[in-house]
């Protein structure tokens, strides 16, 4: 099957796309910089709610791609390269990682040794709570990311020239492999990087509460993506409707499956009312933060959950694209809204800070710019994937 | 046969590319009309028969939310308004506890609605007297056919050219379906009345039965009959044969203390009032008084028995010799009775009959008031403005 | 390896025509009752009269013939409980879910599974209800306005519970008529005996197969399925808050509620394929119930024991990192404790032995899956007396820790649990027809026009409509298109 017969003509996307990441990328690492000069603590809060939204893009992407696999699905085929390049953000995280490793006094009250001294609490979690741990772990999950990330787009690449079934095997083998890994692994990174953040607090559902949130994060900006591609002519003239209904339907599972998970989390916290753990919700329900707490939930539950339940928003690609860019804003206000009023624990009054837009800015500047160079180099279709005719074919 | 009435035409295909073909050509060639039956929705037929979306969403829709804010409603008023009790320290109006339920709700009359709407509103279910019910064509597309039909109501209907038509679009049979002949059902027939009678007869006695016999039997008679002792009542358990113990000798119930005057006429100079004529004190005696001691010593503690000569009246106790008497004696009458008057040691417990002393004290000055009481209660007049009832 | 992946799986095997489909499928229900089915029927008729009298002795004489008591307030009644309503999850999983994720396999095993979720949550609202002591009182659940001007606790779970199982069993039994009424029509269309007739046209309602009706119809099984999805997980989510809003360590983890979905899944799966392995067997279906649905099956099971591992893995995780002692003591009761047996029933059960399914060879051996999918149903019963139980014998105060006996009358319940269970579904097996016959041909090869895929196409689709026109137009005049 020759991509012509596919009837898939690779294009170069547009240079502009080079100019706006360079840009970003640029603005926002310098005044990034300038923030860790002037004042470390908050750039380092601001700069990990960043960090962890390229986490979720670069991790929830190739979890979607390990999905299509494992589960054999065809009618994602068609854009399953476009996660492929955003699962890219994963080998840059063990660079990104660096300046929130030499910040962690900054971050975790529990590497102050005065402060785990005066706390049973904190004393008896110190062999899972410590510094090297903490970093062989952090350092040692991203790096197996990379590991299953360098298999598994190697072969899909390599597909395209050999359109050699067997390499869908292959990866079939490797995505199922994965699967108990990334859950583990993202468990893992939402306790250290977030629930570690006030040691005391502690929730069961927090790595699921987590992986929600990073899914649906990866899934817009799929869709977003496919979207504007395919709108511009550079994916395939058979990518129709029904694609893009199903990629909505998918979104509105997973809002539905986060405000779910969210929910039970807050119930079953609230119900039984025990003080170790209605801290986390009480901290997010004074100075200021009440009002970020139920915007959350409108903005990540309630407006997506309503505006996805119809067709129309499903199906069209305006309506789309506007869904999918609110999703991304919700899920960085979800992070923003772990992440930040762990801050300064006692009484922390919310307070905006020109830091918290400069990371994510970054963020988006090089994400666009990664996209640009590999969507150069490579096909944006698998070409070689034996699913793929039956993925372009799809019909409800 | 000809007599019968022409509903429609049916013709059969063979297989579902044919049917779509069909259907395309039907519709196009302007027949309003028209129904295909397949044994399973073909893809894409919709659109060959020119039918838009579906819009029984709109049902689900309206029939959801409405559930949902009716039960959302419900249940904020039944805790927080119509009867409020605290239930594990959380407040009466729970936002998060009534999600759970406010969800079902919403499900379940959703789909009520949803199913009920399709099949009674939309398809006019149940209905068996359809033209086509028990027609080859019927059974012909339950099993593996595809069928068109084409109703003679049409408005450009030709029997001829309608025919013509569907054995060039491929038809592999044609049918023709006449309308059924009409059928009367009287309300009045004989089988169903006896089926009412034995409808009335089965419920009333079904009720009758459950309230009057069932509910009486055991497990079902509230635990009539437990494997318990009543009070009072005789056993063979114990060898004295009574099911109620007597406590071990020597014990002494919680909060005893003995009473040593039993019988003396004055121990007046032992006993003396431990409480003080507060209000909070001299009500709990008026209300103990008016059930104790009223009933033979009248309302007014003046002797106007409320027994009506069932009972000797008891004494006023306004005579001077009970004005005389100490609070210690009249505890002790209480306490021990006199004369006719029994004991009330089991029935008030101390405070009370200290509190009834009180009482009757005030009802005595009532009776005999100084000055000094006068201008008392006309200085509490001016000072409320109010007739102060006495 | 020499799977063609430019192709699906075919879902069914031996290329049937539509005919043989109907007749396949609806032969149970026409042939004479065979001496195998009346042995497997009393089998199950003397589990359920065990549980009828086993049941009557509780009632008669109380719930002190139970084993239950202080401070193991919860046993047998509630693991019942919690194990049925979790066998009954996989019919509505495999109807709803799957349809909404488009696998197609689902045609094969969907009518069975929903007819079991129907039964086991018949079998599961027997439970609570019995449990307590006084179930011809449970009117008293239903908010109306009684003379008593009480209303139900609306902020308990227990509440919650009643709501969303019967919300449950009401949508799954309209989800299931749903699809049995072209069934019914089929039978009506195929049955000679008059007596059938009538029930079946009685059923079916008068149903045409009309296309007028197919459409309004398919939206509202989509429709369904999106409502019975979040239904479903409602419904253990809300049997997990029984335990989850208490202070009970081991009961208190915010984890419980996809926890216990998770798990319901997998005894659900793990049910449908214990029978469904006898009833493809039995009634001929091995072209409809493939072994490729079974291999899927076990393909859910594994998913879904993982997921259960993960929790299990959390639970103790959290309980060491919240430094809760009696958290901490909890779990460390169930490795070592009393009850520890329980535990290595449950642990081995639900997640050792279905990490076998990670090999193909496996998934592909009908005995094992067999084998696999009755420790999967052991598993997960003890699953729940682990939770239920082991925690309530050990709670704060050591003084009060009380072990759990069970009694005769207690095995005897359990006993008519499966006797009910099985006995309607031996019944359905023999009444009505147990794989949907309208899906199935839907989804036979060359059961779906060819050209359609075109038809959706954006322009193409236009010019298609625009040459049908055409087509049309020309045949009017006369002339044969085909």
């Amino acid at each position: 099957m020759s991509s012509t017969e596919i009837g898939y003509i690779k294009r170069d996307l547009p240079d502009k796309l080079k100019t706006l990441g360079v840009i970003l990328l640029a603005a926002g690492a310098v005044l990034g910089l300038l923030g860790f000069l002037i004042d470390p603590q908050r750039a380092v809060f601001s700069y990990l709610a960043a960090f962890l939204f390229l986490v979720s893009i670069g991790i929830g992407s190739l979890f979607l791609v390990a999905l299509e696999y494992a589960a054999g699905a065809d009618w994602s085929t068609p854009f399953r390269r476009v996660s492929e390049f955003f699962s890219a953000v994963i080998p840059f995280l063990l660079l990104l990682i660096i300046p929130l490793l030499f910040n962690m006094h900054n971050l975790f009250s529990w590497t102050h040794k005065n402060i785990v001294d005066g706390s049973e609490l904190l004393k008896g979690k110190t062999s899972y709570l410590n510094i090297p741990f903490f970093v062989a772990r952090s350092i040692g999950v991203i790096f197996i990311w990379w590991i299953f990330y360098f298999f598994i787009i190697k072969n899909s690449r390599m597909q395209d020239t050999s359109k050699d079934q067997a390499l869908t095997g292959k990866n079939i083998k490797i995505s199922s492999g994965f699967m108990p890994v990334f859950a583990l692994s993202i468990t893992v990174i939402a306790f250290d990087w977030l629930m570690s953040l006030e040691p005391s607090w502690f929730s069961t559902i927090f790595g699921v509460y987590f992986f929600a949130g990073t899914i649906w994060c990866a899934l817009a900006a799929l869709t977003l993506t496919v979207v504007l591609l395919n709108e511009n002519g550079f994916l395939h003239s058979k990518i129709t409707t029904d694609h893009y209904y199903t990629l909505g339907v998918l979104m509105f599972a997973f809002t539905a499956f986060w405000g779910y998970i969210a929910f039970s989390q807050y119930l079953l916290t609230w119900y039984a009312d025990i003080p170790d753990e209605t801290i986390w919700f009480m901290h997010r329900w004074v100075g200021g933060w009440k009002v970020i707490s139920i915007l959350i939930v409108l903005t990540h539950f309630v407006v997506p959950f309503f505006y996805l339940l119809s067709y129309k928003s499903k199906t069209n690609a305006k309506k789309l694209k506007f869904i999918a860019v609110w999703i991304m804003c919700s899920h960085f206000l979800d992070i923003y809204w772990m992440v930040m009023p762990s801050m300064n624990l006692n009484g922390f009054q919310y307070s905006f800070s020109w830091m918290d837009i400069v990371y994510p800015v970054a963020a988006v500047g090089f994400v666009i710019l990664l996209f640009k160079s590999l969507s150069k180099k490579y096909n944006l279709l698998p070409v070689g994937d034996p699913k793929l005719k039956r993925g372009l074919d799809f019909h409800l | 046969m000809e007599t019968k009435n022409l509903h429609s035409v049916a013709a059969l295909f063979d297989t579902p590319e044919k049917i779509i073909n069909a259907a395309n050509k039907v519709k196009d060639a302007g027949y309003k009309k028209f129904d295909v039956n397949t044994p399973y929705p073909v893809h894409g037929m919709d659109k060959a028969m020119g039918l838009g979306q579906s819009k029984i969403g709109w049902i689900t829709l309206f029939f959801g939310f409405s559930g949902a804010i009716f039960i959302f409603l419900f249940m904020g008023w039944t805790m927080a308004m119509n009867y409020p009790y605290v239930v594990g320290g959380k407040p009466f109006f729970s936002f998060p506890a009534f999600i759970p339920i406010t969800f079902e709700v919403t499900v379940l009359s959703g789909s009520i609605a949803t199913i009920v709407g399709m099949l009674a509103v939309f398809f006019n279910l149940p209905s068996l007297n359809d033209p086509i019910q028990d027609s080859d064509y019927l059974k012909q597309v339950s099993t593996d056919k595809f069928g068109i039909l084409i109703q003679a109501a049409n408005e450009k209907f030709d029997k001829e050219k309608v025919v013509e038509f569907l054995k060039s679009l491929g038809a592999s049979t044609i049918e023709y379906i006449y309308e059924p002949e009409k059928e009367e059902f009287k309300i009045l027939q004989p089988k169903f009345m006896v089926f009412l009678a034995l409808v009335a007869i089965l419920t009333s006695g079904g009720t009758y039965v459950t309230l009057n016999k069932l509910m009486y039997v055991i497990p079902f008679n509230w635990m009539d009959r437990q494997s318990k002792s009543n009070p009072q009542s005789e056993t063979t358990f114990f060898h004295d044969g009574f099911a109620m113990r007597m406590p071990v000798k020597g014990t002494i119930a919680k909060g005893f203390m003995p009473y040593p005057y039993q019988g003396q006429a004055q121990p007046n100079e032992v006993l003396s009032n431990p409480t003080l004529p507060t209000k909070e004190i001299l009500e709990l005696g008026q209300r103990k008084f008016l059930t104790f001691c009223s009933p033979c010593h009248g309302n007014y503690a003046d002797g106007n028995s409320r027994l009506r000569g069932q009972f000797p009246p008891g004494p006023t106790l306004h005579s001077d010799k009970i004005i005389g008497y100490s609070d210690g004696m009249i505890y002790n009458i209480i306490t021990n009775g006199q004369n006719a008057m029994p004991s009330y040691a089991y029935q008030i417990p101390r405070e009370q009959r200290w509190a009834i002393i009180d009482y009757i004290r005030v009802l005595q000055r009532a009776q005999n008031p100084k000055p000094s009481d006068f201008q008392a209660i006309s200085q509490l007049k001016k000072e409320s403005g109010k007739n102060v009832v006495n | 390896m020499n799977i063609d992946y430019t192709k699906e799986l075919a879902l069914v095997e031996g290329n049937p025509r539509l005919a043989d489909i109907d007749e396949l499928i609806s032969r149970p229900l026409t042939q004479p009752v065979t001496k195998k089915y009346y042995i497997a029927l009393s089998i199950s008729g003397t589990a359920l009269l065990i549980g009828v009298y086993s049941l009557w002795l509780t009632l008669y004489y109380g719930i002190g013939m139970w084993g239950n008591n202080v401070p193991v307030g919860w046993a047998f009644d509630i693991t019942n409980f919690v194990f049925w309503i979790g066998i009954g999850h996989a019919g509505t999983l495999i109807s709803a879910i799957l349809f909404l994720l488009r696998q197609r396999w689902r045609t094969g095993i969907a009518r069975f599974a929903e007819a079991m979720t129907i039964f086991a949550v018949m079998t599961a609202g027997i439970f609570p209800v019995i449990h307590t002591g006084r179930p011809w009182l449970a009117g008293y659940l239903i908010p109306y306005p009684n003379q008593h001007l009480l209303w139900p606790n609306f902020i308990s779970p227990l509440l919650w519970d009643v709501f969303a199982v019967s919300t449950y069993f009401t949508v799954s039994l309209l989800f299931w008529y749903m699809g049995l009424i072209p069934d019914f029509a089929i039978l009506r269309d195929r049955t000679v005996s008059k007596v059938k007739k009538t029930i079946y046209s009685v059923f079916s309602l008068g149903w045409r197969h009309s296309n007028r009706h197919w459409r309004h119809y398919e939206k509202v099984y989509m429709i369904l399925a999106g409502l019975a999805t979040p239904l479903v997980l409602s419904v253990h989510t809300i049997v997990s808050f029984d335990f989850a809003v208490s202070l009970i360590p081991g009961w208190h983890t915010t984890i419980f509620p996809p926890y216990f979905v998770a798990g319901a899944i997998y005894s659900g799966f793990a049910m449908v394929m214990t029978v469904l392995i006898f009833v493809r067997k039995i009634f001929d279906m091995e072209n409809l119930i493939t072994l490729n649905h079974l291999e899927r099956m076990a393909k859910v099971m594994l998913l879904t024991s993982s997921m259960v591992a993960y929790s299990y893995l959390m639970e103790f995780f959290i309980a060491w990192y919240s430094q809760v002692p009696s958290e901490q003591y909890d779990f460390w009761a169930r490795v070592v404790g009393p009850y520890r047996w329980a535990w290595y029933f449950m642990i081995s059960c639900n997640f050792l032995i279905p990490q076998l399914i990670w090999f193909k060879k496996i998934r592909r051996s009908v005995p094992i899956l067999f084998i696999i999918s009755i420790c999967a149903n052991i598993g997960m019963w003890f699953e729940r007396f682990v939770i239920i139980v082991q925690s309530l014998s050990r709670d704060f105060l050591p003084s009060s820790w009380h072990m759990f006996t069970p009694t005769l009358v207690d095995f005897g319940v359990l006993t008519g649990s499966f006797g009910l269970f099985f006995t309607l579904v031996l019944l359905f097996a023999k009444t009505l027809p147990v794989v949907s016959m309208v899906e199935t041909k839907s989804v036979l090869e060359g059961s779906q026009p060819h050209h359609y895929n075109d038809d959706h196409n954006g322009e193409v689709g236009a010019g298609h409509a625009n040459i049908t026109a055409g087509v049309g137009a020309a045949l009017n005049g006369g002339k044969n298109g085909n």
